[in-house]
């Protein structure tokens, strides 16, 4: 058990690494120039080079790369060009906004998946069961930004029960931060629910005609209990696997969302950086991405521990 | 004199105003306006940019200013400049009693270390620095400016709210800046990047006597808080107007012109003539460095076609070919018949005579600005017509403002600029500008218009200019377009400006 979670954090490292260096390229080779964007168009040429030796630009690539991972082995993401602010203080600003956007995202996910996804593969072939797989499809195959915005069209504009965009302003309370999150986390979360609710349908048919099943219903146990603590608890590892997916997914992929929201989130942060060509933003919000996204993959893998006494490491 | 003339027309409408049934306007309240996005700093010295100078204005200040005519007025000056000595003395008294947002008094050491910064770290500020040969405070309320030589744009480089000569506490000049103290009439209370700039009515703000006009006159304090909300999704700063959560949206799609209308909580605001995009075209390498190329381009062209595409219906365009619109005194019709001609077959004879070799011509452009890039496609049919061949390069903005500066690597790109009040700053103007349009006989021209401090003359000098720009056709201007924002009908005294300010606003009760 020791040794495989050395392992898993050993392979952990080398994935960041491999993240770290591919980051470090894609930026610097992509066209389009940091100092000449924020100085705008007015810039002359002495401005720009003035700029970037400023920032370091002018260095060769390989010396940039050699101050890069020092700096990441001391932790630091660097300082925004543009915002002229630490990298990780300005993820951690926007870290409060798309963390309960994922965990609003999930929660109506699971709320709509699971049970649909349980009672479809109970009521198989059923009208229920049709409905729940159009329903599935048509969820699969909307984009969120387009649901965001049919939501923002009737929720905000036609009946202004919801606010339209932001995060609320200076004198926003927590709850009304959170209820800017609503429509944005309907949005995600009905898109989401989607493959969650395929995956809980398809792992509860499997199990459904296990043997165990036929023996808990032989032994007089009521439907409830077969289903949800026979069934349904050997059915979760797939479908835990699928939320946490889901989740690191959306921490990572609720880029476009959060632009029609205008929500100050990581998503929309790296969308900034990348049209500010903010280049220390770009490979600092990657790397933690990246990181949370290995992170919850191996939390995952440790909680089938605590789900299914038979996964032994 | 066209100073005077432009002041009878204000004075007309003020009269014209006056004349309409008063509304008292009530002080109180928040305004949130949506802008394109966030500014990378708020020091208006360091960078240039609409958004920039749009948010900065409200909390610093300059000299001098633009009128509603776009004639100079002053702001943080007493009067207007007393020019001496051939040009090369301007005498600036200061206006007394101004105090900065710590509640210091402005001081003729604040402006001349200002001015000092300006010419070290603005753009504008530099195309001057060198010809400066002194900035000193003669007394406690005057500021000299001597030149080496003549150079008349200097009061407009000193009104401009972005690269702005903005006046600072002598104290408070560190590069980056840190800490936000203007002597406008809103100060800053709290940034949170990507989420909201917030301003405060600044109670200690002197302003001006009289009425308000244009950027210039009284700057009235009637609303107690403006936030900017950085909404970088045109579509979502539309239905956020929609919704009522803004009170003003800027820069808004044209397409939603018409969703705006007959809305409770919004309403359309067209700013017209408020800018003219260009297609600038190469005079340092590669085929476009041949006249008979770029006027072989200039006649294939059909620009209200090219308009029509990009901007829809004709309440968003113009179609016109001077370098200013009807209204300001640079207005001139010289050499405008080269203009919207889109004659294939002459373009076509033209193009022979500059030995065009059939080489497609690299047309760079981005769809960040959707109008520029719907130019193009028109533009690269017309051209098509005249038998040249286009390799239309739609790259992200910042690429394109990267390989601009590379000669090698295009022949012609697209930008836009809005009209500015002094033609001298007329972007592609120098020869150092990405297309590097270095004339002998625009250099004359050039230099004879900034020596010169008689407008009228200015005014004759500038419309041969433009006889030369379509003449040499360095670049083309494709017409004039208007801007869309979205205002609540509750907000109050606001006037469509393409740098919107929001002093002399009020919502009402």
């Amino acid at each position: 058990m020791t040794r495989y979670v050395m392992q898993r954090i050993l392979g952990m490292l080398a994935v960041m690494f491999t993240v770290v260096t591919i980051v470090f390229i894609i930026v610097r080779v992509a066209p389009g120039d940091p100092a000449a964007v924020m100085l705008g168009p007015d810039a002359t040429a002495a401005d720009i080079a003035g700029l970037r030796s400023r920032l370091g630009l002018d260095q060769s690539l390989s010396t940039q790369y050699v101050l890069f991972l020092g700096q990441m082995l001391r932790g630091d993401l660097g300082q925004s060009i543009f915002l002229n602010m630490p990298v990780l203080s300005a993820l951690a600003e926007r870290a409060e906004p798309t963390f309960f956007l994922t965990l609003f995202s999930i929660l109506i996910a699971s709320a709509i998946a699971l049970p649909v996804g349980i009672l479809s593969a109970y009521r198989r072939g059923s009208l229920f069961d049709q409905l729940a797989t159009t329903f599935a499809m048509f969820a699969a195959s909307i984009p969120s930004f387009w649901l965001g915005l049919i939501l923002i069209q009737v929720f905000a504009v036609r009946y202004g029960w919801m606010p339209a965009s932001g995060y609320g302003g200076p004198d926003a309370s927590f709850l009304e931060r959170l209820r800017h999150l609503v429509l944005p986390a309907l949005a995600l979360g009905i898109v989401s629910s989607a493959l969650i609710t395929r995956f809980t349908r398809a792992s509860m048919l499997d199990v459904l005609n296990d043997d165990y099943v036929r023996t808990a219903r032989s032994k007089g146990m009521g439907e409830w209990g077969v289903v949800m603590k026979h069934a349904f608890k050997n059915a979760l590892i797939p479908v835990l696997t699928v939320v946490g997916l889901t989740a690191a997914l959306l921490i990572s992929g609720a880029v476009v969302t959060e632009t029609v929201f205008s929500l100050p989130g990581i998503g929309n942060l790296v969308v900034s950086a990348v049209l500010r060509r903010d280049y220390p933003v770009i490979q600092g919000a990657l790397l933690v991405i990246a990181a949370l996204y290995v992170l919850i993959n191996f939390l995952i893998d440790m909680l089938y521990l605590a789900i299914d006494p038979r996964v032994r490491y | 004199m066209l100073q005077k003339l432009a002041r009878i027309g204000a004075a007309a409408l003020a009269v014209a105003v006056a004349g309409a049934p008063a509304l008292a306007q009530q002080k109180g309240g928040a305004i949130n306006v949506a802008t394109i996005g966030e500014p990378n700093t708020l020091d208006p010295m360091v960078a240039a940019g609409d958004l920039l100078g749009m948010i900065t204005q409200h909390f610093y200040e300059t000299l001098y200013t633009f009128d509603r005519n776009w004639a100079l007025t002053p702001l943080l000056a007493e009067t207007l400049p007393q020019i001496s000595d051939g040009g090369k003395v301007y005498t600036i008294p200061l206006r007394q009693g101004v105090t900065f947002h710590n509640g210091k008094a402005m001081t003729a050491q604040d402006v001349v270390a200002s001015l000092k910064r300006w010419t070290e770290l603005a753009s504008r500020g530099k195309l001057v620095a060198d010809n400066i040969a002194a900035i000193e405070a003669t007394d406690e309320k005057t500021v000299k400016i001597t030149l080496k030589a003549p150079f008349a744009p200097l009061t407009a480089l000193l009104a401009f709210n972005n690269s702005a000569a903005v006046i600072m506490p002598a104290d408070k000049m560190e590069n980056p800046i840190k800490e936000v103290i203007g002597t406008g009439p809103y100060q800053l209370k709290e940034r949170k990047p990507d989420q909201y700039i917030q301003l405060t009515r600044f109670d200690g703000y002197k302003q001006r006597q009289g009425e308000p006009d244009g950027f210039g006159g009284a700057r009235k304090q009637y609303l107690d808080e403006i936030r900017f909300v950085p909404v970088p999704d045109a579509n979502t700063r539309v239905e956020g107007a929609l919704a009522g959560q803004f009170d003003f949206a800027d820069l808004i799609p044209v397409e939603a012109y018409d969703r705006l209308k007959g809305q409770a909580k919004t309403e359309p605001v067209l700013m017209q003539g408020f800018g003219w995009p260009m297609f600038i075209m190469n005079n340092k390498q590669g085929m476009m460095t041949s006249k008979d190329m770029r006027k072989a381009v200039q006649t294939a062209l059909n620009a209200e076609d090219m308009l029509a595409a990009a901007f829809g219906k004709p309440e968003f365009y113009k179609l016109d070919g001077a370098m200013y619109p009807e209204g300001y005194a640079w207005r001139s019709d010289a050499g405008i018949k080269a203009y919207n001609q889109g004659d294939a077959d002459k373009a076509k004879a033209l193009a022979k005579t500059a030995k065009y070799d059939g080489a497609p011509i690299r047309i760079l452009t981005s769809r960040q600005y959707e109008f520029h890039y719907k130019m193009a496609q028109v533009a690269a049919e017309y051209l098509k017509a005249a038998g040249v061949k286009v390799d239309l390069q739609v790259v992200d903005w910042a690429t394109l403002v990267q390989r601009r500066a590379e000669p090698a690597l295009w022949d012609i790109f697209i930008t836009h600029s809005p009209f500015l009040a002094e033609p001298a700053l007329i972007a592609p103007l120098p020869d150092s500008y990405p297309g590097w349009w270095a004339s002998e006989a625009k250099n004359k021209l050039l230099s004879a218009l900034n020596a010169e401090s008689d407008e009228k003359k200015r005014v004759a000098i500038f419309a041969d200019l433009q006889k030369l720009i379509f003449d040499e056709a360095p670049f083309y201007k494709v017409g004039d377009f208007a801007a869309l924002s979205a205002k609540a009908p509750r907000l109050a005294g606001y006037t469509a400006s393409p740098w919107p300010y929001f002093w002399n606003a009020s919502l009402k009760p």
